[in-house]
């Protein structure tokens, strides 16, 4: 018997098992030929046919939607960078029910980084160099762009780590470890241009996810442990071309140039290596920009060492520089500042103000005005923070001068950071800000070590302290009161590098330290919900919806991609 | 059957990156070869699981388009080296033994014409006009990243077909039908009817793609009545509608477009094609 007539076959006997109804969303349970009881959600649509699931085309006021609802059309969302989703679906009464909905196994991929895409019930995903569409509701494979992973990269690149797509009209857009930005028509998985961005250096990989602002794609480079020279760049949508670019080292002449002696600037790291955020009123994307090269010998370059460690306000039509803030001047800790910049429109002593909020890796929370880049308020959240004595009033810290050398100097927070890539999210119900923290310290040491193709350039190393052991948190911060208003410990073997999500009801959905995932009560951290997935996480959550149907998503730490909703 | 010339092959060993002292040398017992020797190793290695004809058995069917599409230089690589999903690796059968069941491979995928690299001698200016004109192949195919997404991707096609290959793929389309390419009409219980290709099928879903790009996500418990036709969207009336020189000139185009585009990196055992 051929396969078509085996499946012509069940069709037929499935279907004697059936109630009428109409479409996936409603006889769920009831095609497997399983015994489940008949759910009915109340939102679905009587004819699925009749809706746009399925349809690719994906127009400039669909990526300019905040929040979130059904799609999921950027890295973190939308533009604002909160991760927060609108959908109302899944409470802190129901979440208890949540079940696994399906798996995707993604093949020859490490530990998956990315946060999907969905587009009218279509999923994007990437591993590796790898794209693939999926069906959000199933899990199936619709189709899958297949790259070798490329040979010979060095650090973070040669981990293949990849972290999802953007996406615009019918096309999708992807980097890849070696920095080649990919065009694939979303409708078939096919290559529609290919262009390498990061030449001259062969330390330069890609790790991020691009982000569209207008008719542009935006991407950036890793690297920056590497020597290589940081920059944002923007390419038009339609042909690839480049529009401008964006060097986040001074070249000879530019301002910021003196704390690169020579031709240090070629070599000065700072690279931007997480998607930023848009905000259209004010025409602005806000970028962070990585650590300086090399990492922990800071006699090479003297100063502030700009920009690195800093946010950047760009004019997204030129690439020219608005302005900047840096929170870590003159690093020599790798506290890179690509944490997402997240948007906020909320009161601030009483006054409706354009923030920007954001927890960095150096230990300190931050609350910006983003129209001027004026610091407005920082605060401590971690209690191992050695580096700086304070902050002044304009926000630059007060170096407690710990500098790293042959012997090595007990700093912290650690090399990991106090908080790191993996996305916080600010809630709109709650009004407040979660993240991830650490609690760690290292002994960095330092040694001049010039630059070398091909080889990292760090200028020597970390030990951890004898007998430590990090402690993960999950903190939440209120705009509010300004203060913080509760703190999870994480329990469990390995600190993971989970994200933060959260939603209309008030849920916060993250991975834990115990390979769990787990939804809390955003207003008290209470656990409500979690789930082993037998795998460290190391990516951040979204949630979507199809035809009615709420789901939550995150990737895992072996290939997997798991999506979760209510029976 | 025209005999391959050793030139040719001796680029493929150096473009594999393979022996290159023992493919130079390899290629001058190669001359005078015939295909009995590559036949008899054919039976003896592959057979078993790929079937006599390479019509697949235990293992998948070696005449499938995606493996068409394979250069010489890929089928060697993978014959030599293997495949982690099961294919084994023939690396002790030796050089020469290795290009003569590749050959013989070629002319089992009806490639046997195919000598040198594949001849352009149409007019490759005319045969792009009519492949984004009048013949209106963009429609459905993308090449070069140009072109519709319904069918397969046929930029890399013309780097491992020769000139009346393409012709004949032109004008006897489905010869047979490619089981994922074929035309599914279905019928939904809401009386809705759709016609596509299926991009994805279970006992429990189907995932149907329309002309117009649209993904169909439906539950068979869902579908009436399923029909699988035997063509696929590939025109059956290009033999009337495009005279022999254009065919030519199209094939031209064809065979120029994948000898001057960059192959993307492949994973090893892995290949595009099929719009999957
Ligand atoms: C033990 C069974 C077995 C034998 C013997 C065998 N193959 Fe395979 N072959 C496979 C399997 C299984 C695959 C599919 C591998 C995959 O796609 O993961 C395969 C795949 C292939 C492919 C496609 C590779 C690709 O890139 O998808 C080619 C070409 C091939 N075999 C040629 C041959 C030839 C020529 C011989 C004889 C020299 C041979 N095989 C002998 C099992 C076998
Ligand atoms: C209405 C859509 C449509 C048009 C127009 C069309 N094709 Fe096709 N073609 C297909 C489909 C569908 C297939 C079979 C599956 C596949 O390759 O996607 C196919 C198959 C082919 C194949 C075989 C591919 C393989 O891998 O075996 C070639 C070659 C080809 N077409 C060339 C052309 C050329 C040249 C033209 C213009 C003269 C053309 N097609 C016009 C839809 C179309």
């Amino acid at each position: 018997m051929r396969i078509d007539q085996i499946v012509l076959g069940t069709a037929v006997c499935l279907l004697l098992a059936t109630t009428p109804g109409d479409g996936r969303g409603q006889t769920a349970g009831i095609k497997t030929g399983m015994p489940s009881p008949k759910r009915h959600s109340p939102t679905a649509k009587a004819d699925p046919a009749g809706d746009a699931t399925g349809l690719i085309e994906v127009k400039q006021s669909d990526l300019l939607q905040k929040p979130t609802k059904d799609n999921w059309v950027s890295y973190n969302g939308d533009y604002t960078g909160r991760r927060y989703s609108a959908l109302t679906q899944i409470t802190p009464a129901n979440v208890s029910h949540l079940v696994v909905k399906w798996v995707f196994h993604t093949q020859e991929a490490g530990p998956l980084e990315m946060t999907p895409v969905v587009v009218a019930g279509v999923m994007f995903i990437t591993a590796g160099n790898d794209a693939y569409a999926l069906d959000a509701e199933t899990g199936k494979q619709i189709w899958h762009h297949a790259r070798a992973v490329t040979e010979g990269l060095i650090d973070d690149a040669s981990s293949h780590h990849n972290r999802g797509v953007a996406i615009l009209g019918t096309r999708i857009y992807m980097e890849t470890d070696n920095a080649h930005l990919l065009c694939l028509d979303a409708r078939s998985g096919n290559l529609i241009w290919d262009v390498p961005y990061a030449t001259g250096n062969r330390n330069y990989g890609a790790t991020s996810a691009p982000l569209i602002v207008k008719d542009k794609v935006l991407v950036g480079t890793s690297g920056g442990d590497d020597g290589v020279r940081g920059f944002l760049a923007a390419f038009d949508v339609q042909t690839g071309k480049e529009m401008w670019r964006f060097w986040t080292i001074p070249g000879p002449g530019e301002f910021g140039n003196d704390s690169w002696p020579g031709d240090a600037y070629m070599h000065g790291g700072g690279t931007t290596w997480m998607p930023g955020t848009y905000d259209p009123e004010l025409n602005t994307v806000y970028w962070g920009t990585g650590n300086p090269s090399p990492d922990y010998d800071g006699s090479v370059r003297p100063g502030d060492d700009l920009y690195t460690s800093c946010l950047v306000a760009l004019d997204p039509d030129t690439g020219k520089l608005k302005w900047y803030f840096q929170f870590t001047p003159h690093n020599m800790y790798d506290y890179d500042s690509v944490q997402t910049p997240v948007l906020v429109n909320a009161n601030f002593h009483g006054r409706p103000r354009k923030l920007i909020v954001t927890a960095q890796r150096n230990g300190f929370l931050y609350i910006l005005d983003r129209t001027n880049g004026k610091y407005l308020y920082s605060r401590k959240f971690i209690s191992n923070l050695n580096w700086a004595k304070g902050m002044d009033e304009h926000g630059r810290p007060i170096s407690a001068g710990l500098t790293p050398d042959e012997k090595g100097v007990l700093v912290c927070p650690s090399q990991d950071g106090a908080t790191n890539w993996y996305s916080p999210s600010y809630n709109e119900a709650t009004h407040m800000f979660y993240f991830r923290s650490l609690e760690a310290c290292n002994i960095y040491t330092a040694k001049t070590t010039p630059f070398e193709e091909g080889r990292t350039y760090y200028s020597t190393g970390l030990r951890r302290p004898l007998g430590e052991i990090g402690k993960g948190y999950i903190d939440a911060f209120s705009l509010d009161k300004l203060d913080f208003a509760w703190r999870d410990r994480l329990i469990g073997p390995t600190f993971a590098w989970a994200g933060v999500m959260s939603t209309a009801t008030g849920l916060v959905a993250f991975g834990d330290d115990a390979q769990n995932f787990v939804i809390v009560d955003g207003r008290t951290g209470a656990p409500l919900w979690h789930i082993s997935l037998g795998q460290a996480i190391r990516a951040s959550p979204m949630s979507y919806a199809v035809r009615g149907k709420q789901y939550f998503a995150v990737a895992t730490g072996s290939g997997d991609l798991f999506s979760f909703a209510l029976p | 059957m025209t005999h391959l010339k050793g030139g040719r092959w001796a680029n493929l060993w150096v473009s594999a990156g393979l022996f290159l002292l023992a493919g130079m040398s390899m290629m001058a017992q190669e001359q005078g070869r015939g295909d009995a020797q590559g036949a008899g190793e054919f039976a003896i290695n592959c057979a078993n699981c790929h079937g006599s004809d390479g019509q697949g058995a235990k293992a998948p069917s070696l005449t499938a388009p995606n493996i068409v599409a394979l250069s010489n230089a890929e089928l060697i690589r993978v014959v030599h080296d293997g495949v982690s999903g099961g294919m084994p690796s023939f690396a002790q059968l030796g050089d020469a033994n290795i290009v003569s069941v590749v050959r013989y491979l070629r002319t089992l995928q009806g490639q046997g014409d195919m000598v040198g690299p594949a001849a352009a001698t149409g007019d490759v200016a005319a045969g792009r006009a009519l492949y984004f004109g009048k013949a209106q192949c963009s429609s459905c195919h993308m090449i070069q990243g140009k072109g519709g997404f319904i069918a397969s991707d046929l930029t890399a096609y013309g780097r491992s077909h020769a000139a009346n290959a393409i012709a004949k793929a032109i004008v006897t389309p489905d010869n047979p039908v490619a089981p994922d390419a074929r035309v599914v009409e279905v019928r939904t219980k809401t009386g809705k009817k759709l016609t596509g290709v299926v991009r994805n099928e279970d006992n429990f879903d189907m995932v149907l793609q329309t002309e117009d790009g649209r993904f169909h996500f439906l539950a068979q418990s869902d579908l009436i009545d399923v029909h699988r036709t035997d063509h696929s969207l590939m025109p059956q009336d290009y033999g009337r509608r495009l005279t022999p020189a254009e065919l030519n000139n199209i094939a031209s185009f064809l065979i120029v477009a994948g000898q001057t585009t960059p192959a993307e990196p492949l994973p090893p055992g892995r290949r595009h094609g099929g719009g999957r």
